[in-house]
C-alpha cells in the first residue's frame, strides 16, 4: 500500500512541475511583458528600468526559478489591476467554486444513480432506451444555455429564485442543477455500464441461486462492486466537473474562482490568471491523488500494480 | 468499504457547514439593493474618475454644497455659507456639531487637509484637474476657512459640490493605501463590508447631522452582464439599476414588478480620436480622417432607431445643459460621398484599419448596439474597425489615463456633475490631460481665458468660439447627450436624477 | 498462436502483410436498421454540412449588412414578422436566418480544423508511445497526463489569454487542448497490436520502423481514430460557442453561434430569437454529431472502450 501511495506522489510531483512549467511560459510567451505594463511613449530607460525590476533580464532558468520559489510560498505577484496580492484574490475565491463543484456533483449523482440502475436492471426495455436518449439529448445542450434557461423560467417568471449571487441556500439551487444535470448524462451511462458488467459476473448469479431477494443482490453485491469503476472515473472526472462549473459560474455571476479567471484574461491581468491555473490544476491533482489512494484502499488489484 | 451513501451524507454535511456562513441580520424590509456593473478600485473619491466612485463617495461623505434636484440650484450641505473677500479669495462657514463616522468631529482643518492632498501634484489625484483653480486653503477657526484661487474663479460653488470631504486624522494617521479600503466620512451611510468585485455593504449613520435614510442596511450588488441584472431587477433581487439599454424597457415595464424612468443628463458621449498622438503615429492625426469619420455616421438614425429617441444630438462634446452650449452650431451631418472623398484626400483612398477600444455599457445605455451600428456606418466609406472590448472599467481607465486606448476609444463625460463647459473642455480637451487625446493650443488658451472671467457673457462668447474650434477641426467623434435610464422596483419609491447621481439614502418604500 | 481473424489477405508483397481490418459483414439492411439513430444523424448533419458550404448561395441576404431601421424585427410568422427575414432580425437589423447559417460555417471550420490538428497530434504520438516505448513513453504519457489534468475549457482559457481572442487561434487552442486524449487509446491500442503475428513477422522481414508503423499499425487504429474524432468534433464545437459567448472566441460581426448567443442573451425577454435559434442550432448540431460518433462506434467496434 504505500508503495503505491509513494508511486502516486511521485507522478504528482511530476505532474505539478509540468504544471508549474506551462504557468510560467504563460507570462513570457506573450513576448514582453513589459510592453503591457507602460504607456507607449514611455522612455527607452523606463523600459530597460522596469525591465530590470521585474528581473526581466535574467536568464529564463533563473527567473523561472524565482517564480517557482516564490510560488511554492504562495507569493505569485500583485495583481495588475487588483490592487491586492494575486494569490489573495484567488483564494478568497475559491470556497464557492468548491462548493457549486461538490454541490454539482451531488445532483449528477442523485440523478444518475436512480437513472442508471433503472437502465441496467431492465435492460433493452423501454425505460432503458428512454434513459439513453435523454442522456444523449442532455450531453448535446450547451450548459450556458441550459444556466441561461433556468434563469429565465425560474428567477425572472417565477420568482421563485434569485436570479445571480451567492449567500442563501436557494442560490446554490441553480447552479448546481445547471452543472449536475449537465453531468448526469456521462454518469448514468457509466453507472449503467458499470452495473451491467457487474451483474454479468459469476457471484451475482451465485447470490441469485442461492435464492437472495434481488434487491438485496443489486444493492449488497452489485453496487459495492460497481462503485469502483464509478469512483474511479468520477474522480477522474473531477477535472471535467470543474470544466462545468467554470462555465456554470460565468452564467450565475457566481463569486467563484472562474468569473475572477475569465474577467483577469478579459484585463490582460496575467498574475491572476496564472495563479488561477496553477491554484485551479494543484486542486484537480491533489482531487486526483486522493481518488487513486481511495481506490487502491478498495480495491486490490490496483495496489498490485496492474 | 466506502459506501455511496456515506459519500452522500459527507459532502451534505461540508455543504451544510459551508451554507451556514454568518448572515447579516439584515431583512428584505429594512434593505434597499443597488447594483453597479464595475466595481471602483478604491474608497478614495478623489482618485477615482469613475462615476460609480462618485455615487459611492455620496453616500458615505458629504461634498461643502449640494445641488437640490428640483430646483437645480446648489445650496449649502457641509458649508453653512460663502462670500467672496476678493476676487481671488472666498470664505466659507462651515457647520457645526458634524461628526465623521469614527467620532472626530468635523472642522476646517478637514477641508484645509482635503484640498491640500488633492492638489498635491505628487499624489496625481484625478480630482486635481477639477480644483487646480484653487491655490491654498487656510484654516481661520475651527468652522472658518478661506479659499484662495489662481484668478477669478466663477465655478468655485458648482465646484464645492464635487468634492467630498475627508477625516484630517485618517490622512495623518492612516495614509492612502488604508483610505482606500475604509472610508471615513461623515454621510448617510457607512461602510460595513467590501467584498471586492461582489458587492458592498454599508449600515445607516444613525449620528448623522441631516435626515437620516430610511433604509438601514444598503447593499451595493457588482454585476457584470447587463442580462444578468435586469433578471435580477424583475426577479426582485435589485431595487434599482442604471443604464438600462432602451430596448429593454418595455420589458421591465410590463412586468408587473418593476418600472422605468429616464431623465436627461449632463454625460456626453463621444469617441475619442487620437489626435494628439499618445498612443503613437495614427491616422486620426490628420483632420481630414477625423472629419470622414464625423461625417460616415448617421447618428440621428441611431438615436431614432437604436436609443428609441432617447438621446439629444450634439455638435460637439457641450451638453446642451451646461453653462455655455452654443444652440446656433449644428452638429455635422451624414455625407458618405464627402466622408469618402476626405479619406482620399488624406491618402487613404482604400480606406484605412483602425483599432477600437470599447467598454462595458456602465454609464451609457446600449453603448454595444450603437457601436455597432456606428462601426458599420464607418465601414460604408472605408474605415475598416477591429474591435477590442475592456469589460472592466477599472482596467479600461487605467488604459486611457496611460494613452494607450487610442487611435479611437468610446468615452463620454458626466461632467462631474457640473453644469458648465469648463467641466469638460479642461479635462476632455485641454491637451496634456490625463483623459485628453487631443492637443489644440488655441483651444488651451480658450479655456484658460473662460476659467478666468467672472462676466457670464464673456464666458460664453469663449465657449461659442470653443465650440466652433472643435467643430470645425473634429476634434472627436461627436455622437449625443444622454439620456440616463433606470429601472426600478415597485415595492419602493426613488426619483431619476438628473445629475446622474443616485441617491439611494433618499429611497423610501412604495406606499400601497 | 493465431490471431482471431485470419489474415484475409495473403502475402500479397513485402506491403500487405498484415491483416485487413474485417469489413461489417451481415445483410447491409440489417445493419442500416440498427444503426437507424445514426444513420437520420448523419443525413441531417449533411444537409447542416452543404449548407454551410453553401451558405452563399442559400443565404436570403449578407450576413454582415447592417440596417437599424428594421432591428429586432420577429421571424415571419409572427405579428411584425415578413417573409423578408424569415427568423427575424437582430439587434442592428442584421437577417437572423444568413447569420445562422453562415454561422455554422466558423463552427464547422473549428471543429473540423481542431479536431484534425488534434488527432493529427495525437495519434503520432501515440503511435511514438506505444511502439517505442521506454523512455520515449514515459516522456510522452507524463506530457499527456499533465494537460489531461486541466479541464479543457481551463487549457483553452488560458491558451486564449495569451494568444488573444480570433478564429485561428481559436483552432490552434482547441487543435492543443484536445490531443492527449487520442494519445492515450492510440498507445494502448498500439501495445496490443505491437505483439501481434504481422508485426513481428515484419521485423523479421526487416521492414524498418516507420513502415510497419503506417503501413501496418495505423490503419488498425483508423477506427478508433475516427470515433475519438467525431465524438470531439461535438465537444469542440461546444466549446467555442462557449468562448464566443464570453467574447474570448470569434469576435463579432463575424457571424458565429456562440457570439451570436452572447449579444442576443440580454434580449431573452423580449427579442428571445435573436438567442434561440443560434443556441437551437448549436444544440442539433451537437446531437446528430454524437447519435452519429455512437452508432460509427458501435459500427466498427462495439467494444471498444471509449
Amino acid at each position: 500500500m504505500r508503495r503505491y501511495i509513494a508511486r502516486q506522489i511521485v507522478q504528482l510531483v511530476v505532474v505539478i512541475f509540468g504544471i508549474s512549467i506551462l504557468s510560467f511560459g504563460i507570462l513570457h510567451v506573450i513576448g514582453d511583458p513589459v510592453l503591457l505594463l507602460l504607456p507607449q511613449n514611455a522612455g527607452k530607460e523606463e523600459f530597460e528600468r522596469y525591465r530590470h525590476l521585474l528581473g526581466l533580464d535574467r536568464p529564463l532558468y533563473m527567473q523561472y526559478w524565482s517564480f517557482a520559489s516564490r510560488a511554492v510560498q504562495g507569493d505569485f505577484g500583485q495583481s495588475w489591476y487588483g490592487n491586492a496580492p494575486a494569490f489573495r484574490l484567488v483564494i478568497e475565491r475559491m470556497p464557492p467554486t468548491i462548493y457549486l463543484t461538490l454541490a454539482g456533483l451531488l445532483v449528477a449523482l442523485l440523478i444518475a444513480l436512480p437513472l442508471g440502475t433503472i437502465a441496467a436492471l431492465k435492460r433493452h426495455s423501454f425505460v432503458d432506451t428512454l434513459c439513453t436518449m435523454v442522456a444523449v439529448a442532455g450531453q448535446a445542450l450547451p450548459i450556458f444555455w441550459l444556466g441561461i434557461m433556468l434563469i429565465i423560467v425560474f428567477a425572472v417568471q417565477l420568482r421563485l429564485l434569485p436570479a445571480s449571487g451567492y449567500g442563501t441556500w436557494q442560490h446554490f439551487l441553480m447552479p448546481s442543477f445547471c452543472l449536475g444535470a449537465a453531468l448526469a448524462p456521462i454518469t448514468m451511462r457509466l453507472v449503467r455500464s458499470g452495473l451491467i458488467e457487474v451483474m454479468s459476473m459469476d457471484y451475482i448469479k451465485t447470490a441469485r441461486a442461492k435464492g437472495m431477494l434481488e434487491w438485496r443482490v443489486v444493492v449488497k453485491h452489485a453496487f459495492r462492486n460497481a462503485c469502483i469503476p464509478v469512483i474511479t472515473v468520477l474522480g477522474l472526472q473531477f477535472g471535467q466537473l470543474l470544466g462545468g462549473a467554470i462555465i456554470t459560474e460565468t452564467v450565475f455571476a457566481w463569486p467563484g474562482v472562474a468569473t475572477l479567471t475569465v474577467d483577469s484574461i478579459r484585463n490582460q491581468d496575467f498574475p491572476v490568471v496564472q495563479c488561477a491555473v496553477v491554484l485551479l490544476a494543484l486542486l484537480i491533482v491533489a482531487v486526483n491523488l486522493l481518488v487513486d489512494i481511495l481506490v487502491g484502499f478498495i480495491d486490490p488489484r490496483v495496489r498490485a500494480g496492474v | 468499504m466506502v459506501r455511496p451513501a456515506a459519500v452522500v451524507l459527507a459532502v451534505m454535511l461540508v455543504l451544510g457547514l459551508a451554507l451556514s456562513a454568518p448572515a447579516l441580520a439584515q431583512t428584505k424590509e429594512d434593505t434597499i439593493v443597488y447594483s453597479l456593473q464595475s466595481d471602483v478600485d478604491s474608497w478614495d473619491p478623489p482618485a477615482s474618475v469613475l462615476r460609480e466612485a462618485i455615487i459611492l463617495g455620496y453616500h458615505a461623505f458629504d461634498h461643502l454644497a449640494t445641488r437640490d434636484l428640483k430646483t437645480r440650484k446648489v445650496g449649502p450641505n457641509l458649508a453653512t455659507s460663502w462670500r467672496n473677500i476678493d476676487d481671488t479669495t472666498w470664505e466659507v462657514k462651515l457647520r457645526q456639531g458634524v461628526k465623521f463616522h469614527d467620532g472626530t468631529p468635523f472642522t476646517a482643518k478637514d477641508v484645509k487637509a482635503t484640498f491640500d492632498r488633492v492638489l498635491d501634484p505628487a499624489k496625481k489625484m484625478t480630482a486635481r484637474g477639477n480644483h487646480a483653480k484653487i491655490k491654498s486653503v487656510e484654516v481661520v477657526d475651527d468652522f472658518t476657512a478661506r479659499f484662495k484661487t489662481d484668478g477669478p474663479y466663477p465655478l468655485f460653488v458648482e465646484r464645492l459640490t464635487a468634492q467630498v470631504m475627508q477625516s484630517e486624522k485618517a490622512m495623518r494617521e492612516k495614509g492612502d493605501q488604508w483610505m482606500g479600503e475604509n472610508p471615513v466620512g461623515t454621510g448617510p451611510y457607512k461602510l460595513v463590508k467590501w467584498s471586492r468585485k461582489q458587492e458592498h455593504l454599508l449600515v445607516r449613520n444613525d449620528d448623522y447631522w441631516g435626515a437620516k435614510p430610511y433604509y438601514k442596511y444598503l447593499r451595493v450588488r457588482i454585476i457584470p452582464e447587463k442580462a444578468t441584472e435586469i433578471a435580477e431587477l424583475l426577479s426582485g433581487g435589485v431595487d434599482v439599476i442604471k443604464a438600462v439599454p432602451p430596448d429593454q424597457m418595455d420589458v421591465i415595464d410590463k412586468s408587473g414588478g418593476a418600472r422605468t424612468a429616464t431623465s436627461p443628463i449632463l454625460r456626453t458621449a463621444m469617441l475619442q480620436l487620437d489626435q494628439a498622438a499618445r498612443g503613437g503615429p495614427n491616422p486620426f492625426t490628420d483632420r481630414k480622417v477625423r472629419q470622414a469619420a464625423n461625417l460616415a455616421v448617421d447618428h440621428d438614425s441611431i438615436i431614432k432607431h437604436v436609443l428609441n429617441g432617447l438621446g439629444d444630438r450634439v455638435a460637439t462634446g457641450i451638453n446642451p445643459m451646461a453653462f455655455g452650449w452654443d444652440p446656433n452650431l449644428k452638429p455635422y451631418k451624414q455625407d458618405l460621398a464627402a466622408a469618402k472623398k476626405l479619406l482620399a484626400d488624406a491618402g487613404y483612398p482604400n480606406g484605412v484599419d483602425i483599432v477600437f477600444n470599447e467598454g462595458p455599457p456602465t454609464v451609457e445605455p446600449a453603448v454595444q448596439q450603437t457601436n455597432d451600428a456606428i462601426v458599420s456606418d464607418m465601414a460604408k466609406v472605408g474605415f475598416r474597425v477591429k474591435r477590442n472590448y475592456i469589460g472592466d472599467n477599472t482596467v479600461l481607465v487605467a488604459r486611457v489615463k496611460e494613452g494607450k486606448f487610442g487611435p479611437m476609444f468610446n468615452w463620454s463625460w458626466g461632467y462631474y456633475s457640473v453644469f458648465d463647459a469648463d467641466a469638460i473642455l479642461y479635462d476632455v480637451f485641454k491637451c496634456g490631460e490625463s483623459y485628453s487625446y487631443y492637443c489644440n493650443k488655441e483651444l488651451d488658451d480658450l479655456i484658460a481665458t473662460g476659467r478666468n472671467s467672472l462676466d457670464a457673457k464673456k464666458r460664453t462668447e469663449i465657449y461659442v468660439k470653443a465650440q466652433k474650434l472643435l467643430y470645425d477641426d473634429a476634434a472627436y467623434l461627436y455622437k449625443w447627450g444622454l439620456r440616463g435610464v433606470w429601472g426600478i422596483s415597485n415595492r419602493v419609491e426613488y426619483t431619476a436624477p438628473a445629475d446622474e447621481v443616485d441617491r439611494l439614502f433618499l429611497a423610501t418604500p412604495r406606499k400601497k | 498462436m493465431s490471431a482471431v481473424g485470419a489474415p484475409s489477405g495473403v502475402a500479397l508483397g513485402a506491403d500487405r502483410v498484415a491483416p485487413m481490418p474485417a469489413p461489417p459483414t451481415g445483410m447491409w439492411w440489417r445493419q442500416l436498421r440498427r444503426l437507424k439513430w445514426g444513420v437520420g444523424a448523419g443525413i441531417v448533419l449533411l444537409v447542416i454540412v452543404l449548407a454551410a458550404v453553401l451558405a452563399p448561395w442559400i443565404s436570403p441576404h449578407d450576413p454582415l449588412v447592417v440596417d437599424i431601421r428594421h432591428r429586432l424585427a420577429p421571424p415571419a410568422w409572427m405579428t411584425g414578422g415578413t417573409q423578408e427575414h424569415p427568423l427575424g432580425t437582430d439587434q442592428i437589423g442584421r437577417d437572423l436566418l444568413s447569420r445562422v447559417i453562415y454561422g455554422g460555417r466558423v463552427s464547422l471550420i473549428v471543429g473540423v480544423s481542431s479536431v484534425l490538428l488534434s488527432s493529427t497530434i495525437g495519434i503520432l504520438l501515440g503511435l511514438a508511445a506505444g511502439y517505442f516505448g521506454g523512455k520515449v513513453d514515459w516522456i510522452i504519457m507524463t506530457v499527456v497526463n499533465v494537460v489531461l489534468t486541466f479541464p479543457f475549457v481551463l487549457l483553452a482559457l488560458a491558451v486564449i489569454a495569451v494568444l488573444g481572442p480570433s478564429l485561428p487561434n481559436m483552432i490552434a487552442v482547441l487543435g492543443i487542448a484536445g490531443w492527449p486524449i487520442y494519445t492515450r487509446v492510440i498507445r494502448a491500442e498500439t501495445l496490443a497490436l505491437k505483439e501481434r503475428e504481422f508485426v513481428t513477422a515484419g521485423r523479421a522481414l526487416g521492414m524498418s520502423h516507420l513502415r510497419l508503423i503506417f503501413r501496418q499499425i495505423l490503419p488498425n487504429l483508423v477506427s478508433a481514430g475516427v470515433v475519438i474524432a467525431t465524438l470531439q468534433v461535438a465537444q469542440v464545437i461546444v466549446l467555442e460557442s462557449f468562448l464566443s459567448f464570453l467574447g474570448l472566441g470569434v469576435q463579432p460581426p463575424i457571424p458565429a453561434w456562440g457570439n451570436m448567443l452572447g449579444e442576443g442573451r440580454v434580449y431573452m425577454l423580449n427579442s428571445w430569437w435573436i438567442a434561440a435559434f443560434p443556441g437551437a442550432a448549436i444544440f442539433v448540431t451537437t446531437l446528430v454529431i454524437n447519435l452519429m460518433g455512437n452508432a460509427l462506434r458501435d459500427w466498427l467496434d462495439p467494444h471498444m472502450k471509449l
